[in-house]
């Protein structure tokens, strides 16, 4: 049933071919910079669009903190061409006929996408090109959508393990906009003036600065086409991309935070500083996370689910582009104590330090990437999804180039990263304890 | 059968269960989602836990493995595989490579019908439950959603929720002989699976006859579902809980029919309509006019199994603007039973519905979860491709109809949050 074709250098006047790999072609619009990435797949009655910014809470300072995030939420109101007012906003055009549209924020990068059937693919890429910078961004805008993104902000602050994730981030970076998380400050969420909303969507949502996806059923030269002509419109303006120059000081020793609320939940956290996502440790680094706490048969799950100290366990190698965290969440169960659950995760982390990891743990590792490699080719949303994280980090090639890196891995290199990166200094351990409601 | 579900095959298996098989895009990933008949419908009401317990501990070891043994093998391959349980069954889902197919369907077999229920692993099992349900007992959405069961059904509905304290009793009184007794009526009864992905039929069945054919054909009959007797009522319950910044709300109420109903489909179409996405009515007035809520959406839900289900409106309010908030929902959703069934929102909405719905069968897993969903549903596959003109087919007077089934002045409401500071 496969239908991928091999990719194929396809020529439309104004538009570079640039690479292609696997079945992924890369061209470059030549009048703007625009990047954009195909993934055909002829049989497919469904297709893809997504426009990935290269700019998220990464870019952010105080006093506009969330402002991606808000942002997101104001290109949803309408444009120059498709707004409510024509009856052609996003929702009306594409929702209506069933496509799915929605938009997501990150450190690192926005996007904005459609899954939808093949035939309403111009619409989504004419809508996405013309709010590339044509959308409205109105004070009446911001005023409503306020409380909307507030209520979100709320909703998370619901969540234990989302509360203590930010203070986590927060203590861990102290110089670094990672500091902050892409929902922002709820009080910099309430008050960030429209104009400054309008300078940093000036600043970044531009052609240079961004990614155009379309993954599934579609003509690869129609779409090309049907790119030129609407990002076409655009030209890349003059002034230079802002550039983060603030790095992380380096960290003299554990920090520790607590977060004290009504609740009956009980958390713990460690989180480990480690390299941004393209340092060549990074792959043994996401196999460690996998023998950490992947699945039933990992090292953490066997150590604390299995023995009743925790409901779950989750390890996450933040894959980004500055420095970033390998953090490790478990759930309590009740009576556990906090200290008893730190001192079993960092007695896991010193074993493996000191005894390595069994060849059979690298070979489970594997495999549980290989599936991963498999669902994440499922459909256009999950090819989109997962392809834009890449593109996040700078380089889409680890697409296809990283699951390569892994299988070179060696159980060796597993323990090498343990050793230099799970360590005490490099940490920052939180502790969520709910107190009586 | 449409041209594009053209490849989805269904083979009848023995004792009455049904295979469905579907080849798809997808490279080197193979969908399992299967189900026999067993789960908490089919027991006493205070051992409604039973199969929940039975469904985690099925992989902790079997009479021939223990759990380690399971779970390092299955992970060395790749293979994932989940049991659950609700409604009348007790469920499987997997993912495998295809080259591992026949692998992971003698687990789940095995797991079905050799599970051990080791006690130290009775009691951890017992841990984890009591430790989601403390868990349970701040969370606003599911306090709320319990909360909201309770109101609209009667104790003996199926879809009738204990509260957390009640369900944590039924926890503790679980043992090793009572779950063991529960899984022991688990066989190939009622077996429903959907193989999807990088798959071939024919092997396909083969390997599926040739594994489940391990499990007894045992009878486990399932009574008549007894309709709800609570009578519908305007009420509304707080549930006040500490620091909280964001209040969950659900509004609804039990309706009379199932999913056999002539009206059925209609009531999903005037449920798409009230809340289904952002351009329904909800979405389009408490979230885009009013900036009142993140979300607010109106849901089919309760009708697994034959059951009678509700209609349920979720909205998430800032404290600060509950009062507020919950007027403007009652008043939009009065508003739109009203003045809201019109001509342009029926034929929008089912434009949006058959859209999304092909849309949402474009990844291997929702098609595996469409079919295990029809084989439940005991429809016939053709409504894989049926649904968008079925949805197409309903009409004006249907809306009306089915809106004449809803309570609509006897809607009850529950909040749960920090609600006392609005």
């Amino acid at each position: 049933m496969a239908s991928r074709t091999e990719p194929k250098r396809t020529n439309v006047p104004g538009i570079s071919f640039v690479r292609a790999l696997d079945w992924i072609e890369e061209y470059r619009l030549d009048k703007n910079g625009l990047q954009i990435l195909l993934v055909p797949d002829s049989a497919s009655p469904v297709a893809g669009v997504m426009v990935t910014y290269h700019v998220g809470s990464r870019n952010e300072a105080i006093g506009y903190t969330g402002a991606t995030h808000l942002l997101e939420h104001l290109m949803f109101k309408g444009s120059k061409h498709f707004n409510k007012k024509n009856g052609g906003d996003a929702f009306a055009l594409l929702e209506r006929k069933g496509a799915r549209v929605n938009a997501t924020t990150w450190n690192d990068r926005t996007n904005y996408y459609e899954v939808l059937p093949r035939a309403l693919v111009p619409t989504a890429l004419a809508l996405e090109a013309d709010r590339m910078r044509n959308a409205y961004l109105r004070e009446t805008d911001r005023v409503s959508e306020m409380p909307v993104v507030r209520n979100e902000f709320e909703i998370g602050e619901n969540n234990p393990a989302e509360a203590l994730d930010k203070q986590l981030w927060a203590l861990a970076y102290q110089a670094h906009p990672y500091h902050h998380s892409t929902i922002g400050w709820k009080s910099d969420i309430e008050r960030v003036p429209i104009e400054r909303l309008q300078k940093f969507y000036a600043d970044f949502y531009r052609p240079d600065n961004a990614t155009v996806t379309v993954a599934g059923g579609f003509d690869v030269k129609e779409v090309l086409a049907c790119i030129k002509k609407e990002f076409g419109a655009h030209i890349a303006p003059s002034a230079p991309l802002p550039e983060l120059y603030t790095t992380e000081p380096r960290q003299e020793g554990e920090r520790r935070v607590m977060v004290r609320r009504a609740s009956d939940s009980n958390l713990v956290a460690i989180a480990h500083k480690i390299p941004g996502a393209s340092h060549g440790d990074v792959p043994a680094l996401l196999l460690l996370s996998l023998i950490l706490a992947d699945g039933k048969a990992s090292r953490l799950y066997r150590a604390l689910v299995d023995t009743s100290q925790a409901t779950d366990v989750t390890t996450i190698c933040y894959q980004l582009r500055d420095p970033s965290l390998l953090s490790t969440l478990v759930t309590l169960t009740p009576g556990t104590g906090h200290d008893r659950v730190e001192q079993t995760l960092k007695a896991e982390f010193a074993r493996i330090c000191t005894e390595g990891i069994a060849a059979k743990e690298i070979a489970k590792a594997r495999q549980s990437l290989r599936a991963y490699i498999a669902s994440r080719s499922d459909g256009p949303y999950a090819l989109l999804s997962s392809l834009n994280e890449e593109i996040a980090t700078g380089d889409w090639t680890r697409f296809v180039t990283f699951p390569e890196a892994l299988a070179r891995v060696t159980a060796r290199e597993v323990q090498a990263v343990a050793k230099k990166y799970l360590v005490d200094d490099q940490s920052t351990v939180g502790h969520f304890v709910g107190t009586r409601l | 059968m449409s041209k594009d579900f053209a490849a989805v095959r269904e083979f009848a298996l023995s004792g009455g269960g049904r295979l469905f098989v579907a080849p798809t895009n997808a490279r080197d990933l193979v969908i399992v989602e299967g189900s026999v008949r067993g789960g908490p419908n089919l027991v006493p009401r205070s051992e409604r836990v039973l199969p929940a317990l039975a469904a985690a501990l099925l992989d902790a070891g079997t009479t021939s493995r223990s759990k380690n043994e399971i779970r390092d093998g299955l992970a060395a391959r790749g293979i994932s595989l989940e049991f659950g349980s609700s409604g009348d069954r007790t469920r499987f889902s997997g993912r495998c490579f295809p080259e591992d197919l026949p692998r992971l369907l003698n687990v789940m077999c095995e797991c079905l019908n050799e599970a051990s229920f080791p006690e130290t692993e009775v009691k951890t099992a017992k841990a984890l439950a009591l430790g989601a349900l403390a868990d349970e007992r701040s969370d606003t959405r599911a306090q709320a959603e319990r909360a909201f069961a309770a109101l609209l059904y009667d104790a003996s509905h199926v879809n009738y929720r204990p509260s957390v304290p009640e369900e944590e009793h039924e926890v503790r009184a679980a043992s090793r002989g009572k779950i063991r007794g529960f899984a022991s009526t688990l066989g190939r009864t009622g077996l429903m699976i959907a193989v999807v992905g990088d798959v071939v039929a024919a092997p396909v069945h083969a390997a599926v006859t040739k594994a489940f054919a391990r499990l007894d054909n045992r009878i486990l009959a399932v009574p008549p579902k007894k309709m709800n007797r609570k009578q519908a009522q305007q009420q509304e319950r707080h549930i006040e809980l500490n620091d909280k910044a964001n209040v969950d709300v659900l509004l609804g109420a039990a309706l009379p029919v199932t999913i056999t109903h002539v009206q059925y489909h209609a009531l999903r179409v005037v449920a798409e309509m009230l809340g289904g996405g952002f351009t329904a009515h909800l979405m389009q007035t408490l979230r885009q006019r009013d900036g009142l809520t993140y979300g607010v959406y109106a849901r089919l839900a309760g009708f697994d199994d034959g059951a009678d289900g509700y209609l349920k409106v979720w909205a998430s309010f800032s404290p600060a603007r509950f009062a507020e908030s919950v007027a403007l929902l009652r008043k939009e959703v009065d508003l739109f039973f009203s003045k809201g069934l019109t001509e342009l929102a029926l034929v929008q909405t089912q434009e949006r519905l058959v859209g999304s719905y092909l849309v949402s069968l474009s990844t291997t897993e929702s098609l595996a979860l469409a079919l295990h969903c029809i084989g439940q549903q005991a429809r016939e596959l053709s409504y894989l491709s049926d649904f968008p003109d079925i949805i197409r087919a309903v009409t004006r007077a249907d809306l009306h109809a089915a809106v004449a089934l809803i309570p609509i002045d006897k809607l009850a409401l529950v909040a749960a949050g920090t609600i006392g500071k609005s």
